[in-house]
């Protein structure tokens, strides 16, 4: 293997991966970054969006360079019934400007960039490598510390410090003990499919001009009565299609995701977006929903914890947060390697980094959601479907006077479920939607 | 809902899997399926589907090789049943447009 020995091991070489490998090799350290995939991206999977503020913390001006898809302007979030939907949203045009708000892309492109990028900051990368285990040294009687990683192929790896970057899996976080077993309300799982779309039938569909994107959140009838999500990005010449729920209320419910998908795909107001559109991929992938609860130890001796791993997520942020706590572990490793300490309090300065960040705050406040649709599983559903026959009543032309038909309104939301209920439910969608 | 095993359409057809021939996927103690999982979740969570109940054997099949390695198993199986773990390095499922 060469060299068997490194300042820092990173493993995955997803955002977060590539992030604190950048961000060491910057800082003179001998980087070596390890993904199992063919490239990097190979493997991965998101909506998605990047946004624009915390990436160009570790990379100034990026959308100069990186392979993007459209800058988004426009945003709705869809409450939709099976022949209806009450949309929300906001278009702004100020977004198709530098310095823009954040750009649809694709992951298998942006990934293998943001591992160049790596590369080319010094970084070793080796790809089609499955790492099995951590390796140890004592440091004490009762005290070890990772010293390095251990292949497949049975080979080891020496180093100061490793960076896990694995991803939502964290096999290696929860061996090394740092995690405990997560059940399936922590996850949701997304199918997705990329649907071929000439560029001109995009903007004329979704009403863009050329250097223009939109994204669509969709809630209620896409779940099939779970709590989740279905969602449309328009990229350059495609889209992506996605549904999704809870794990456990997928379980639970007896739904299979490939058929929900194919189910919103069917929907009259999908329908006429994606008519004619060939699918080209269909992907699959989970995403740690676990929240403040859930996030693992995030650095022990000569160990640190990032991106989904970390369980970083905060609504549909995760992407930009994998690579912020990549590039704060970098910069910690790199304080460590400086004053020749990898110990514990040292890396711990890692924690108390991620700790008071802003998103941190975010994951925290978001800690009641999980909670909530555990009681109230049709939450979405029930609030979806207020809204449509609400709205179809407010907007049916007919013969009642305004107060009347106002009344009527709030007399058939009540029937519903009691008004309570509805705010509450409309509160903790407001939490669990996120932006998009 | 239906069964797409059955329909024209297969998730399996706009995605690529490369398999080097062993399974990385298995069933912990099959008896435990037959005797004491009723609703066999494993069936229907799976996007791909990737485990079938034959039965004929009374038992789940499993192939490994329609896995996309979505990260559900081994959390989706009730009694954590399923022995599940990545593919080798290189193989297993490569996207292009992720
Ligand atoms: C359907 C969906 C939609 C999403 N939408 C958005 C969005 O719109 N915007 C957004 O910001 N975020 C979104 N996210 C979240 C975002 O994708 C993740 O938060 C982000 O990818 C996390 O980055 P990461 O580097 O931590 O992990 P990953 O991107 O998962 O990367 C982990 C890497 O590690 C490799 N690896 C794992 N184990 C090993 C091992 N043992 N040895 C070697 N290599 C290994 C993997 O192959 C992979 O390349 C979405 C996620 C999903 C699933
Ligand atoms: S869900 Fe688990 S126990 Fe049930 S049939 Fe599948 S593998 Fe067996
Ligand atoms: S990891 Fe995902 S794709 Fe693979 S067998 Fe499990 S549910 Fe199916």
């Amino acid at each position: 293997m060469g060299n068997d020995r490194y300042d820092a091991i990173v493993v995955g070489a997803g955002p977060a991966g590539s992030a604190a490998a950048m961000t060491m090799a910057k800082n003179n350290m001998s980087v070596l970054l390890i993904e199992r995939g063919e490239y990097a991206g190979a493997k991965n999977v998101f909506g998605g969006s990047v946004y624009r503020q915390p990436i160009e913390i570790l990379i100034p001006a990026f959308w100069e360079e990186a392979p993007l898809e459209r800058p988004v302007v426009s945003d709705e979030l869809w409450l939709m019934d099976n022949d209806s939907a009450v949309k929300i949203g906001f278009t702004g045009l100020k977004f198709a400007k530098p310095p823009y708000n954040k750009f649809t892309a694709i992951r298998a492109k942006f990934d293998r960039w943001l591992a160049d990028k790596a590369v080319k900051a010094g970084t070793r990368l080796i790809t089609n490598t499955l790492v099995k285990d951590l390796l140890y040294e004592k440091t004490g009687i009762f005290d070890r510390k990772v010293s390095g990683v251990i292949l497949e192929s049975g080979d080891r790896i020496y180093s100061d410090i490793v960076i896990l970057a694995e991803g939502v899996s964290g096999n290696l976080v929860e061996k090394a003990g740092l995690r405990e077993k997560i059940t399936p309300d922590d996850l949701t799982l997304y199918v997705k499919e990329i649907l071929e779309l000439p560029s001109g039938k995009v903007e004329e569909r979704f009403n863009l001009e050329k250097n223009e994107g939109a994204s669509i959140g969709m809630v209620g009838y896409p779940s099939s009565g779970a709590i989740g999500k279905g969602a449309i990005f328009t990229n350059k010449d495609s889209l992506s299609i996605m549904v999704g729920a809870y794990l456990n209320q997928i379980i639970d419910k007896g739904l299979n995701p490939h058929l929900l998908l194919k189910r919103l795909k069917q929907h009259p107001m999908v329908k006429r977006l994606i008519e004619g559109a060939k699918t080209v991929e269909f992907q699959a992938h989970t995403i740690p929903k676990g929240g403040y609860e859930q996030i693992p130890q995030l650095s022990a001796p000569g160990v640190m914890v990032t991106g989904d791993a970390a369980i970083m997520i905060s609504g549909r942020r995760g992407t930009d947060l994998a690579m912020l706590t990549g590039m704060f572990a970098g910069e910690i490793a790199a304080q460590a390697k400086a004053a020749q300490d990898f110990s514990g309090e040292m890396l711990a300065s890692y924690d108390r980094k991620v700790k008071n960040s802003f998103f941190m705050k975010d994951i925290a406040a978001g800690k009641g959601a999980k909670k909530y649709y555990e009681l109230h599983p049709d939450a979405d559903f029930l609030l979806s479907k207020a809204a449509n026959d609400a709205a179809y009543d407010y907007f049916t032309v007919d013969l009642l006077s305004f107060n009347i038909k106002l009344e009527k309104i709030m007399g058939e939301l009540k029937n519903m479920q009691p008004l309570p209920k509805t705010a509450s439910d409309l509160y903790h969608g407001y939490l669990h939607w996120g932006v998009f | 809902m239906g069964n797409f095993l059955k329909t024209a359409e297969n998730p399996l057809d706009y995605v690529e899997i490369k398999t080097d021939g062993t399974s990385h996927i298995s069933i912990k103690e099959p008896r435990l399926c037959k005797e004491q999982c009723e609703n066999k979740p494993c069936t229907y969570y799976c996007p791909t589907r990737v485990f079938y109940w034959d039965g004929d054997t009374q038992n789940i099949q499993v192939i490994y090789a329609r896995c996309v390695e979505c990260g559900a198993c081994p959390y989706g199986c009730p009694h954590g049943n399923i022995d599940w773990h990545f593919p080798a390095g290189g193989y297993g499922v490569l996207y292009r447009h992720g």
